[in-house]
């Protein structure tokens, strides 16, 4: 009796054991070394890692190509790990502490759960590792909890939205907010700058769940979301989404139903500009204004990071700029941009070329 | 004729097949009634483009659940449904990269790396013995181990071919739809008027009266999952068609309404009958419920709150013995209405005893 047990334990551990070597072996990556080294990068020998809560989607596998790109720029830093919550807060913690235990001296973390992953944030940099969560606000203090958390000013790209509606929906109208997980500080910032804008305009009025509409940024969820709320609302004048692509399907197929696309503002991507190539002309309503999807931000958590760690010139800011990319009316800073030839999930606001980005997971 | 044989002959002229299950006349019930409260509570989720925005997702969990179905009658559980799901929505988009040529490459790539992991499960589980909760764990961590290979962890746009396929309407219905009744039609006649399918049935009910009846029962637990890997791969194919561009982590919110579906559709997680037209209608009503909340525009936790206590009602309804609550509740108000002097009279006489 006990040594089938013992062998059913063999065999399951060992299935589970296998299966987390591959996805380790196939996620850490190397950085390769580039010559003239920037102010940020000290001359201490470290290594680090890069950990994401969920990095199932376009935009985090360019994020995390560009915190690598960034990375790559300072010898000093022999190897950087990279390690994907799945979408498991458990698993989550898991690999910031693995990555500690491995004795890392620079963490950058993307905390998608927030506060849950603060004891874990707090230990590693108890423990005297530079640790930095950037994005998403874990709670907590910089200095006390971890070295800093880089932010981005996402009450700005709030702003940018509702200063372009304002230029362009004169008579106002009816506003769908669609953003990521229950709660998540972006899109609450986001929408307290939206509205902070609108509130000495009434002529603006929510619609929807507040302060958004809860999608995960899962485009099933999204399609789902977007349905209920086309047929609940049958005037909506604008919709905002803090991950525009993953509304592409949901715009599609609401679109099949007859249903005509209305003004749209969000962050940029591929697929986005080109569907709204696509369709513009037969929605006469669909205006379209992104801000940059801000790939780069792991850029600004890596340099603040790395420097830090290596003794090199630490970065001025702690924040990350919001900043508008394409706006379909006025065409400035830019027009609605669609390479064709690339795939949808390329950023072509993000410092990675998208030819590039391209290339990413094509080894 | 004793209670027992009264109960065997009972169950043995329910079990024509021609008959509604008990599961079926649940659900179909509880949907018409969900339909009702949805007309009165939040009649936009009952409109034109909500129903139509629903039904393939429906359709999707429909087809899943028949997977868990098969699994599940034979006494398992198959959580790989999120890796397998995933999978087959990475392949047939990440293989073709929007190349409508190269999808039936990626499709029969899909399937065949179903029918593998169809078969690792059932080895692991029928021939070695691991618990399936476990088994099917780590098999589906080794697909996202895949699923990273393949994509790095980020799919491509679907094809538009897959995209028409899978997410156009066909006389006002969308496709999906189609396939989810056609998939619901096969296994129910394969379950219920095969030879084969019957033996299925019979395996799962009593597997060692199976056993002693010279039934291979373990060739028949390993065809269940690589059943269930062919149906998970079938959803997650439309998947990918009907989500323009899909995550690569796809199949992670689907495994508990998977097993959801197939409880609600009165299939015993004990194994035994499957019945999959309830587990279909199931997930039709598990999806209504979800819109009908939505349209209802209550807070994100209200929402998971309400579906966890239509899961729990559903549990209830087919786990707990009615019958014995009924003939409880009987005694207790017979004992009440016998006298208060005897209840008085037992409980001085346990204090006395005490």
């Amino acid at each position: 009796m006990t040594r089938t047990k013992s062998r059913v334990l063999k065999v399951a551990s060992s299935v589970g054991v296998a299966g987390l070597l591959l996805a380790s072996a196939i996620t850490s990556a190397a950085t390769s070394h580039a010559a003239a080294a920037p102010s940020w990068c000290g001359p201490k020998k470290i290594t680090a890692a890069l950990t994401d809560g969920f990095g199932g989607n376009s935009w985090r596998l360019v994020t995390t190509a560009a915190a690598q790109d960034e990375a790559s720029k300072c010898p000093s830093v022999t190897k950087l790990y990279y390690a994907d919550g799945q979408g498991n807060t458990s698993k989550a913690i898991s690999d910031i502490k693995g990555f500690v235990a491995k004795g890392v001296k620079a963490l950058v973390v993307f905390p998608d759960a927030g506060k849950a992953v603060l004891p874990a944030l707090r230990s590693a940099y108890k423990a005297g590792v530079v640790t930095v969560p950037y994005r998403v606000f874990p709670g907590g203090t910089d200095g006390v909890d971890y070295t800093a958390f880089i932010g981005s000013n996402f009450k700005q790209a709030g702003i940018l939205w509702a200063n372009w509606a304002l230029k362009n929906l004169p008579k106002g109208g009816n506003v769908l907010f669609l953003s990521g997980p229950a709660g998540n500080s972006q899109g609450i910032d986001e929408a307290a700058g939206f509205w902070g804008v609108m509130a000495s305009h009434p002529e603006f009025k929510k619609i929807g769940a507040q302060p958004f509409e809860v999608t995960n940024w899962d485009p099933a969820l999204s399609q789902q979301v977007l349905t209920a709320a086309i047929a609940a609302n049958p005037k909506i004048d604008l919709i905002l989404s803090d991950f525009g692509p993953s509304l592409v399907g949901a715009l599609t197929a609401a679109s099949k139903t007859g249903w005509k696309i209305p003004a749209f503002a969000a962050s940029d991507g591929n697929v986005l500009g080109c569907f709204w190539q696509d369709n513009h002309a037969a929605n006469p309503d669909f205006n379209m204004f992104t801000v940059s999807t801000q790939n780069d931000h792991a850029r600004l958590a890596i340099d603040y990071a790395v420097a830090k760690a290596t003794g090199g010139k630490l970065p001025t800011t702690t924040s990350y700029p919001s900043y508008a990319f394409e706006d379909s009316v006025s065409g400035k800073p830019s027009a609605v941009q669609c390479r064709k030839d690339l795939p949808g999930d390329v950023y072509l606001s993000a410092q990675m070329s998208g030819d590039l980005q391209a290339k990413l997971g094509k080894k | 004729m004793t209670a027992t044989e009264t109960v065997a002959l009972r169950e043995m002229k329910s079990s024509s097949r021609l008959q509604l299950s008990r599961g079926m006349k649940t659900i179909l019930g509880a949907f018409v009634l969900l339909v009702v409260v949805s007309a009165l509570v939040a009649p936009s989720s009952v409109s034109k483009g909500a129903v139509l925005g629903m039904l393939p997702f429906a359709a999707v969990m429909a087809i899943i659940g028949l997977g868990q179905t098969l699994v599940v009658q034979q006494g398992g559980i198959d959580l790989s449904v999120a890796g397998s799901v995933s999978i087959a929505v990475v392949y047939v988009t990440r293989l073709p990269e929007q190349d409508n040529h190269r999808l039936w490459k990626a499709v029969v790539v899909a399937f065949a790396s179903a029918i593998i992991v169809g078969i690792i499960n059932g080895i692991l589980i029928s021939r070695i013995g691991i618990n399936a909760i476990v088994a099917t764990l780590g098999v589906s961590s080794l697909e996202y181990a895949v699923i990273m290979a393949i994509s790095q962890g980020s799919p491509r746009r679907t094809t538009s071919l897959l995209n028409r396929i899978a997410a156009n309407l066909t006389l006002g219905i969308p496709n999906a739809v189609y396939y989810a009744v056609i998939a619901t039609i096969v296994v129910s006649v394969f379950l219920k008027m095969s030879v084969a399918g019957r033996r299925f049935e019979a395996i799962g009910a009593n597997p060692r009266a199976g056993g002693a009846a010279g039934l291979k029962v373990k060739r028949h637990q390993m065809s269940a999952y690589i059943l269930a890997q062919l149906l998970y791969c079938f959803a997650g194919v439309l998947l990918g068609g009907i989500l323009t561009q899909p995550t690569a982590y796809q199949g992670d919110s689907l495994v508990l309404p998977s097993v959801a579906v197939v409880v609600l559709g009165g299939t015993s997680l004990l194994g035994g009958r499957g019945f999959p037209a309830a587990t279909a209608m199931a997930a039709l009503f598990l999806q209504q419920l979800n819109q009908m909340v939505l349209a209802l525009n209550v807070p994100f936790g209200v929402r998971t709150l309400v579906t966890a206590i239509a899961l729990l009602g559903g549990i209830a309804l087919y786990t707990i013995k009615w019958s014995l609550v009924r003939e409880r509740i009987a005694s207790i108000v017979s004992s009440n209405s016998s006298g208060n002097s005897s209840g008085k009279s037992k409980k001085s006489n346990g204090l006395a005893s005490a």
